[in-house]
């Protein structure tokens, strides 16, 4: 063993004792994981689904505000969760947003010159799974070819551990779980294909009441039936 | 055309000094170009990178019965040993499940008799203790997650274990990438049989649609939804649509 956490680390951020134990921290975090890659920017982004539709939440970034108007959230959200984004255990696949991205439909042609002239010339975003909350950090440089890839996949794994260690400071980036316990079990068990009747017999109450569980999380969900209700639990992980 | 200016990712991280296999690539390149013994093999390289004498891969089966802890290969594959047993056996109530549930960092655990492997890995950062889970090897657990929340364990276990920090989280990403590899062979092999119009009905049930509205927007008969819908649900083995939908959502089909 030659290397020690001390003499390769020396950033107090990465003593797993002291956590991520406040929003400044966590910036302090992430300015830090920029430096070390040779990135400008950072945006930590959630991905909610309303509805099956994909939303942007952004948690915390060094963007100017104007670049995050002007280019949207909706722009955002597809940077961030897109076909170049990387996943864990995967070569990332930096955007150079000059040379337009529009083979992979994440930008057009304005959206990419808009970008590039508010120094975002080059994009990287990488998966960050915090437990079973996942999150997108895009890193983005003035220059292409200013970010270091070979840095890229440890400070991947550096987030997804510091951000696990402080999910309570972006709580809500993902949808919150609204559901009672029963109200759980109930949904746990029609995904699992049981009748009302069935899941009466396995909890032991009465059907009424199944269905009131039932209807209770439909409405939580503004789902408009039993069906969509799981696939919203199943997307937004609660069950 | 060039569009996207894409890095040769050959030279980082994933060159063949750290990883022999390179990295999974993305299903849509090779759909079929690996199996469940080629990851069986990624596993053994990592844990002769890392000084572990056997490896145990874990499925984290979110049941209404609880949480399980489901064996999916080991060190003796195609056969299953004991340490992995214990491990299966013990952990309903453990740390370790709760661990994976919340957490991404990898967690070890060790005794008195390897007190120098201890001494490695606890100078680690980002990593924590845990009660041992096997008395005769020390261990190191990864949790790994995949799309549509599957998540898993990866354990290496035996006397000697030591990596350096950097290394840490190589592994890690290798065993990431290790999990979407199975997670794709897993969804491949119900995936062939389940037809492009079936999973487009699943899909806008998942959304809310009911077989009329369906039918109306596909321009089909509601007879033929309902058709499309049955088959699916036979094909993924389901009872119903909503266990249909919930299992095609699971395995990574429908969005």
């Amino acid at each position: 063993m030659t290397c020690t956490a001390a003499q390769d680390h020396p950033a107090s951020i990465d003593n797993p004792g002291q956590r991520l134990a406040s929003r400044g921290e966590l910036t302090a975090f992430l300015t830090g994981l920029a430096e070390e890659i040779g990135a400008d920017h950072y945006m930590l982004v959630g991905i909610t689904h309303d509805q099956a539709r994909a939303d942007a939440r952004i948690i915390a970034s060094n963007w100017m505000f104007d670049a995050i108007e002007l280019a949207g959230k909706r722009v955002i959200a597809s940077l961030a969760n897109g076909p170049l984004t990387a996943a864990l255990g995967a070569p990332p696949l930096p955007l150079v947003t000059a040379e337009v991205a529009g083979a992979v439909g994440l930008l057009n042609a304005e959206e990419a010159r808009l970008l590039d002239a508010l120094g975002h010339a080059e994009i990287c975003s990488l998966r960050i799974d915090a437990g079973r909350q996942r999150l997108f950090a895009l890193f983005s440089a003035a220059e292409a070819g200013a970010i270091d890839q070979a840095a890229l996949t440890r400070i991947q794994m550096k987030c997804c551990y510091a951000l696990s260690q402080a999910r309570n400071l972006f709580a809500g980036a993902a949808m919150q779980d609204p559901l009672s316990d029963r109200e759980r079990e109930c949904l746990l068990w029609v995904s699992e294909g049981k009748t009302t009747d069935e899941v009466a017999l396995i909890l032991g109450v009465s059907s009424n009441t199944i269905n009131s569980y039932i209807t209770h999380a439909i409405q939580k969900f503004s789902a408009s039936n039993r069906a969509m209700a799981i696939a919203t639990a199943i997307r937004s992980g609660i069950i | 055309m060039k569009h996207v200016r894409i890095k040769d990712g050959e030279h980082t991280a994933f060159g063949n000094e750290n990883n022999p296999f390179g990295w999974l690539p993305p299903a849509a390149q090779t759909p079929a170009a690996f199996n469940l013994t080629d990851l069986v093999r990624r596993c053994r390289w990592i844990a002769s990178d890392i000084g572990a004498s056997g490896f145990a891969l874990f499925f984290h089966d979110p049941s209404p019965n609880g949480v399980q802890l489901a064996p999916c290969f080991d060190s003796s594959y195609p056969g299953m040993n004991a340490a992995t047993k214990a491990i299966a056996a013990c952990v309903p109530t453990g740390e370790i499940v709760r661990h994976l549930q919340g957490r991404t960092e990898p967690c070890w655990w060790s005794n008195d008799a390897f007190s120098e492997t201890a001494a490695a890995l606890g100078k680690l950062a980002w990593i924590s203790k845990v009660a041992a889970m096997t008395a005769e090897h020390c261990g190191i657990a990864f949790p790994v997650h995949a799309e549509r929340d599957r998540s898993g364990l990866i354990v290496f276990l035996g006397t000697e274990i030591a990596m350096s920090q950097d290394a840490l989280f190589d592994v890690h990403a290798r065993c990431f990438s290790l999990f979407s590899g199975l997670c794709r062979i897993r969804s491949r092999v119900d995936g062939q049989t389940i037809s492009r119009r079936e999973l487009e009905c699943l899909k806008l049930t998942a959304n809310g649609y009911t077989s009329e509205e369906i039918a109306r927007l596909l321009k089909l008969s509601v007879h033929t939804a309902n058709q499309y819908l049955a088959q699916s649900a036979q094909k993924l083995n389901a009872v119903n649509r909503t266990q249909a939908v919930a299992k095609a959502l699971r395995l990574g089909l429908i969005e």
